[in-house]
């Protein structure tokens, strides 16, 4: 195709103009992989620190009436859900030397676990619910002085008190968690409670896109159940997390117009620069659009090679993080490097409009009669 | 010979109302294949004006130009500039080589602009044109580093390099000394002879006109004389 060759030899011969505009479009699409995969990164830590182990939806008895299992296995039935376990909570006191209060919840240990992950968690002891056993957070083990093997004494909701055998210490990674949440076997919270074989206090739900919590709840709520949904429960993380997705998206619809007058502005020079020769081509037979399509291509070359080399130095830039002294990962995300490829050759093509226009419309006489 | 181009009471006015500037008016005449003519004038009397529109670079204001019986003013841009890239070949004052290209791609670009791929036999082509300009081994250089004669010569194949009706000439060897001069008009007048291919040379050296077969003045816009020369 001749206008490609044209346009082709057209940027080879002003090389260093070209490696220039190539080098720039590289590094503004690198900064745009960059930032949007470190951004990306980090909310998804976030998110996952948040709620990676808890409930992304909570079933309780409207008035604290309890509810059945079953409905965790009606839950099941939503495709989304991942994991739908019955559990029974109560609030118990510490009070030996300082009070120190405890949430505590009851369930299967392999049902807490497919929410808590608590087995890849302890850091002392081990993992077990087995009947009067109990795991307690690290905050909570060094405040009271207690260790596995120990035997915990609790004030219960009903003024009683439990014996209990710490089996493990777990690090749930916030502390909050590790002071005042315990987990006990299922049994040992329904007697204290007071309540049923298939009497609980909540239904704990994981699904697998977080975000569709709210829509998976929406479907959930029945007569007689009240639904929590984290997303309503965290609404200022979430608007956190929005003002900072709409920041970097901000950062990255600037750095895109930079490389858009880069490549615009290279191209305008170029245009007036080979006017004399599109003049000539025209002279020759050339039609108008097939010299507009030189300027066309030409952004089409630049935006290619420029992208290509922003997604490997976008590459270099995240492997040189890691090697940064932070306990965080950026892990490139597929689908905004795609967007930043296809977003970048578009913003290229778009820059050529304006050359390819007044390139099309040059009269090759005014070129002729000029030196 | 059969009539290869034409101007028809032709008018050409640049400009609107006050500041209107009328360049050519009532041109008549027209032009067989493989005629040997020139257009001489004054600077400004209007003849590269004439030039433009019967290589169909711009359009009259009034009148026709007719193209081997075709009347162009029926045209729109991409149909006029397929036909000037088929019928007309180009030889300018300045001889606007494309600096990014080696002499063969110079010579063979209006080929490529007709849509052709360039194979052996245009290869061919461009060697025998080559030999008939006197730039044997050239082919390969760069278009820019030729003398300014050898750019001219370069410019020259590749006016022929599609076997045009005509050549449209303007002032071609304005920028070239007498040597050069002269071997630009032989070259001319032997590709008329060999090939049969029409030469229009627009120039304001009567000495040039001189050469030709057919002289054709241009004053003040208005064709005053047409003349043949002996040698025809």
């Amino acid at each position: 195709m001749l206008a490609l060759s044209i346009a082709a030899r057209f940027l080879r011969s002003s090389s260093g103009q070209t490696s220039l505009i190539i080098a720039g479009i590289g590094v503004g699409i690198a900064v745009q992989i960059f930032v949007g995969s470190l951004i990306t990164s980090l909310q998804d830590d976030l998110v996952e620190s948040t709620v990676g182990s808890s409930p992304h939806i909570t079933l309780v008895g409207v008035d604290d009436q309890p509810i059945s299992a079953t409905v965790a296995e009606d839950a099941m039935d939503q495709p989304e859900v991942t994991t739908a376990i019955p559990v029974r909570r109560m609030s118990a006191l510490y009070v030996e030397g300082d009070s120190l209060p405890l949430s505590v919840t009851g369930g299967d240990a392999v049902d807490v676990d497919s929410i808590y992950g608590l087995s890849e968690r302890i850091v002392d002891g081990r993992y077990s619910l087995d009947d009067g056993e109990i795991l307690v957070g690290i905050g909570f083990a060094e405040t009271a002085g207690v260790e596995p093997g120990d035997s915990l004494s609790l004030v219960l909701p009903d003024g009683g008190s439990g014996e209990y055998t710490v089996a493990g210490v777990f690090d749930l990674g916030a502390a909050a968690a590790n002071d005042r949440q315990a987990f006990l076997d299922a049994g040992s919270v329904a007697d204290a409670l007071g309540l049923g074989e298939d009497e609980f206090s909540a239904i704990e739900i994981q699904v697998d896109d977080v975000f569709a919590s709210t829509e998976v709840a929406g479907r959930l709520a029945a007569d007689g159940i009240e639904v929590i949904d984290w997303q309503t429960e965290n609404e200022e993380l979430l608007s956190g997390l929005a003002a900072q997705s709409g920041s970097s998206i901000m950062i990255q619809a600037f750095v895109l117009v930079a490389v858009a007058l880069g490549i615009a502005s290279t191209l305008a020079i170029n245009a007036v620069q080979k006017t004399r020769q599109i003049g000539i081509l025209k002279a020759m037979g050339m039609t108008d659009a097939a010299s507009g399509r030189i300027f066309l291509l030409q952004a089409l070359i630049l935006g290619v090679a420029g992208v290509a080399l922003g997604v490997v130095f976008g590459y270099v830039l995240i492997w040189g993080f890691s090697f940064a002294p932070v306990d965080f990962e950026v892990r490139p995300s597929p689908g905004l490097i795609l967007i930043s490829v296809a977003v970048g050759i578009a913003v290229a093509l778009a820059s050529s409009i304006i050359p390819s226009r007044s390139t099309s419309r040059l009269d090759p006489i005014e070129v002729i009669q000029s030196a | 010979m059969p009539e290869l181009v034409a101007a028809h009471d032709v008018d050409k006015t640049y400009g609107e109302g006050d500041t209107a500037t009328r360049a050519l008016t009532s041109v008549t005449f027209s032009i067989d294949e493989g005629e040997f003519t020139s257009i001489v004038g004054q600077s400004g009397s209007g003849k590269s004006t004439l030039l433009n529109l019967l290589g169909l670079l711009d359009t009259p204001t009034q009148g026709r130009v007719m193209l081997r019986d075709q009347d162009t003013s029926q045209l729109d841009r991409r149909q006029r500039a397929g036909l000037r890239g088929e019928t007309i070949g180009f030889v300018f004052q300045f001889h606007h080589l494309l600096p990014e290209f080696s002499v063969t791609e110079n010579m063979t670009m209006p080929l490529r602009i007709g849509g052709q791929k360039i194979g052996d036999e245009e290869r061919e082509r461009v060697d025998g044109l080559l030999d008939l300009l006197g730039l044997e081994g050239l082919g390969d250089k760069n278009a820019n580093d030729l003398s300014g004669g050898q750019k001219q010569r370069v410019a020259i194949g590749r006016a022929l390099i599609n076997d045009p009706g005509i050549v449209l000439a303007d002032e071609p060897t304005g920028n070239l000394d007498t040597s050069n001069t002269d071997s630009v008009y032989r070259l001319f007048r032997d590709v008329n002879k060999e090939r049969g291919t029409g030469f229009l040379i627009v120039t304001h050296d009567r000495v040039v006109a001189e050469m030709t077969d057919r002289i054709l003045e241009v004053r003040d816009g208005e064709l005053v004389q047409d003349v043949r020369n002996g040698y025809a």
